[in-house]
């Protein structure tokens, strides 16, 4: 018992006297297991050429690479040295931090360049935090993004004409993929038979509208209006855009509704007339803005939540 | 072209030709001999643009570069102003350690301490004395800051000379920019936010996915560890500079843990003993802070200096034991793959991108003249009327969509232009300058600016 502590007491001294004073780094890999006695034979050491040099074995050998390349590189890990690959590296996001001064650096740069007016410099979509955290893969901090945004918000205020390439560039890294606001609708545009489609929307119905130049017809789902709509307010709501432009006998309008109550048929025709009749009479926008028929309501029913009756309706208070 | 010569004939009125041959050789002529300064001056309108001009055809662009040409042109006349403060110098081209003098360190009010009542006593040493009878404050003694200031320079210098990571740390606001150039001054690192408490002492967890790199005595990057890299631990400063100790006592605190040796501001209310090499100086003053830093910033610049010019001897300082092995084979091409693989995906996003925001420039710039001109569908309705007075609708509809057929081929028309104003684009400054000067010189002639590339194009258009 006590002979075979003893024995492995001294293997481990001999074996250490091999790789004397090797520092124990974090996670150690020994490439190979160390035995008392060395599997390779042993070699005597290169006869030393004493100069003057006072680094003389620090220096890699310019000739013989191939046969000596471990050697070269025991030399080489004696002269090489581990640093952080950014300067902003005990900030923990190094890329943000990089990234915010390139972009602070820029407008220090540019920033008595002319900007556009306000209000006409390009629409952006920004990448978005989460974005820009998974691309990165650093904790980036809501704030700093924050910072870092309206950095990106002023450097694209620099007048179009003028605008460097590299700012541009830089500009480019932070847009999102896919812009929505580049996105046009397609203009309404009147066919061989002179008709002219449109959909409008209100609630939770919407309308296919046809019109063509005709006496005041009108058709929904086959039927005419006052079959259709029986309430007086729908009828005329539905073509209040001829109504109140004076077209409504000007005009045949044909059209399918599907979705939702009266109400909402009734406006979503509203919505598509005046949109159809815009591409027969482009000059008719200002006043069919005036009669409200332009904008769409965007407004939706909204959701019941979990406490209330409805959307907002508190149930009745009770005593106990 | 007409685009360059509407900037010619601003030209011409921003600089109208002398009677005489020669204008500089007059200016000679008067003030002596010309001093260094001057020389630099009149070599100052080549680089009259700070930007290139993408539309030539805009008013704002024109106005904007008959500026710069004016600026550049009149600029060097009237007095010269003596030297004085310009904040942004002291950054940009901060004192070397050699330029620290008692007069700059009150220039810019490094003397200047706190209220007496709340000075730390151990700062007694560094006080000068007291100013103020109703609100007293500390005056530091500027030759002991001077003495200490000296002391860091020549510790930051050593440090950097043997290849040690220097960390400059000022977290105040303002002090960023100080605190970068630093950093970049002598190849360490900045920080300008708030430490985070334990990335010394907790390095693994706090810094452990921040990315690594193996260089050697040239400070070239090697590749072949970036296996190894990731298992090697945190890294931990080699001398940390704090510009402000108050706030960062948990920095402090971690290198002392760490036995790191650490230089600092210390004003009258901050305890020395927190540090290992104070500097006593007002740590609440910008300019004095520039200075300071800007020093110890330089110092390393020297030292890092030194230490590239040995190593180009081929002298190189033992570096403490990094605990990585030889490259296993085949590492190094795998590495330079890698990165050469990241490389190019970047690019080609980049490239792609490129193409789609020109697209969008144009698309811009194209709505923006849209808004502009916006007669055109009056003139449509004009002619629609008319065509409505006579034949029936069919034909009136027929016609609209002809109509309409020939307006997209002017919207096409259109485009092209703007593409060749695309590939007109780079009228950079030097363009500008030589144009402007050959029309000093000769008469104005258009034809000389004509490319040959772009001829044949012109003419066929026309």
């Amino acid at each position: 018992m006590e002979s075979t502590i003893l024995r492995a007491g001294f293997r481990r001294a001999i074996t250490s006297s091999y790789s004397p004073a090797k520092r124990r780094v974090l996670i150690h890999h020994h490439p190979r297991r160390s035995y008392a006695t060395p599997a390779e034979p042993i070699r005597a050491a290169a006869p030393i050429n004493f100069t003057s040099d006072t680094n003389q074995f620090a220096r890699s050998s310019g000739g013989n690479n191939n046969s000596n390349s471990e050697q070269d590189y025991e030399r080489l890990l004696h002269r090489v040295r581990i640093v952080p690959a950014s300067p902003s590296y005990f900030t923990a996001t190094p890329r943000y931090t990089d990234d915010f001064l390139y972009l602070s650096s820029l407008y220090r740069k540019y920033q008595l360049l002319p900007r556009l007016a306000p209000g006409t410099e390009p629409r952006v979509a920004w990448k978005t935090l989460l974005e820009y955290r998974t691309e990165s893969g650093e904790p980036v901090r809501q704030k700093g993004y924050a910072i870092m945004l309206s950095l990106l918000k002023r450097l694209n205020k620099i007048h179009t004409a003028l605008l460097p390439v590299e700012v541009q560039r830089a500009l480019q890294r932070y847009k999102r993929r896919i812009q929505p606001y580049l996105n046009r609708a397609k203009p309404i545009e009147i066919d061989q038979l002179g008709r002219a489609r449109a959909v409008g929307r209100r609630k939770s119905s919407s309308a296919v509208v046809y019109i063509v130049e005709g006496d005041g017809e009108c058709l929904i789902n086959g039927r005419t209006l006052t079959e259709y709509f029986g309430r007086l307010h729908d009828r005329e709501s539905a073509v209040w855009a001829l109504k109140a432009t004076q077209r409504l006998d000007k005009y045949n309008v044909w059209s399918v509704v599907k979705g939702g109550g009266t109400t909402g048929q009734a406006e979503a025709i509203t919505l598509g007339v005046a949109k159809a009749l815009l591409a027969h009479e482009p000059d008719l926008k200002a006043s069919l803005r005036r009669a409200g028929v332009i904008t769409r309501d965007i407004r939706r029913v909204e959701r019941k939540k979990a406490g209330k009756l409805k959307a907002r309706k508190m149930p009745a208070w009770v005593k106990r | 072209m007409i685009i360059r010569s509407l900037l010619l004939r601003h030209g011409r009125r921003a600089l109208p030709k002398s009677t005489t041959p020669s204008g500089t050789l007059r200016r000679r002529t008067l003030t002596g001999s010309p001093s260094i300064q001057q020389q630099e001056q009149q070599q100052a309108p080549k680089n009259t643009l700070p930007s290139e001009i993408r539309d030539p055809t805009d008013r704002i662009a024109q106005d904007f570069a008959f500026f710069h040409h004016q600026k550049a042109h009149t600029q060097h006349l009237g007095t010269t102003v003596a030297s004085h403060y310009r904040p942004h110098e002291l950054v940009a081209n901060p004192p070397r350690p050699q330029d620290i003098t008692l007069e700059l360190l009150m220039a810019s009010q490094a003397h200047i301490g706190h209220a007496t009542s709340l000075w730390h006593p151990a700062n007694a040493k560094y006080i000068f004395g007291v100013r103020g009878q109703h609100d007293p404050i500390h005056i530091i003694s500027l030759d002991v800051t001077a003495a200490y200031l000296r002391r860091a320079c020549k510790i930051i210098k050593g440090v950097t000379a043997r290849g040690g990571l220097v960390l400059f740390v000022g977290t105040r606001e303002g002090q960023a920019r100080a605190v970068v150039r630093a950093a970049e001054l002598s190849g360490g690192c900045h920080l300008f936010t708030k430490w985070i408490a334990g990335s010394i002492t907790n390095g693994q967890q706090i810094l452990g996915a921040c990315a690594k790199k193996v260089v050697d005595e040239n400070d070239v990057s090697i590749p072949g560890f970036g296996d190894q890299l990731p298992l090697t631990a945190a890294l931990k400063p080699d001398l940390v500079v704090c510009l402000n100790p108050l706030e960062n006592y948990t920095l402090l605190h971690e290198c002392g843990l760490h036995n790191i040796p650490t230089v600092g501001i210390v004003d009258t209310d901050v305890n020395p003993t927190w540090l290992t090499y104070p500097i006593p100086a007002n740590d609440d003053s910008l300019r004095s802070v520039q200075v300071i830093c800007g020093a110890l910033g330089r110092a390393g610049e020297e030292g890092q200096k030194t230490r590239l010019a040995r190593a180009r001897q081929g002298i190189v300082v033992r570096m403490p034991s990094h605990g990585l092995n030889p490259p296993t084979d085949g590492q190094a091409e795998r590495d330079l793959e890698i990165e050469e693989r990241a490389r190019l995906a970047e690019v080609a996003v980049q490239e792609e991108l490129m193409i789609e925001a020109e697209a969008a420039a144009v698309e811009h710039v194209r709505q923006r003249r849209a808004v502009k001109d916006s007669e055109a569908p009056d003139a449509e309705l004009a002619e629609l009327a008319a065509l409505e007075d006579g034949g029936s609708v069919e034909a009136a509809m027929f016609d609209r969509s002809l109509k309409r057929g020939q307006d997209e081929d002017e919207y096409d028309a259109e485009e092209d232009t703007l593409q060749s104003y695309e590939r007109d684009r780079p009228l950079s400054s030097e363009e500008l300058a030589e144009a402007l000067a050959v029309d000093e010189q000769s008469g104005f002639d258009q034809d000389e600016f004509v490319s040959p590339d772009d001829a044949p194009e012109r003419s066929d258009r026309v």
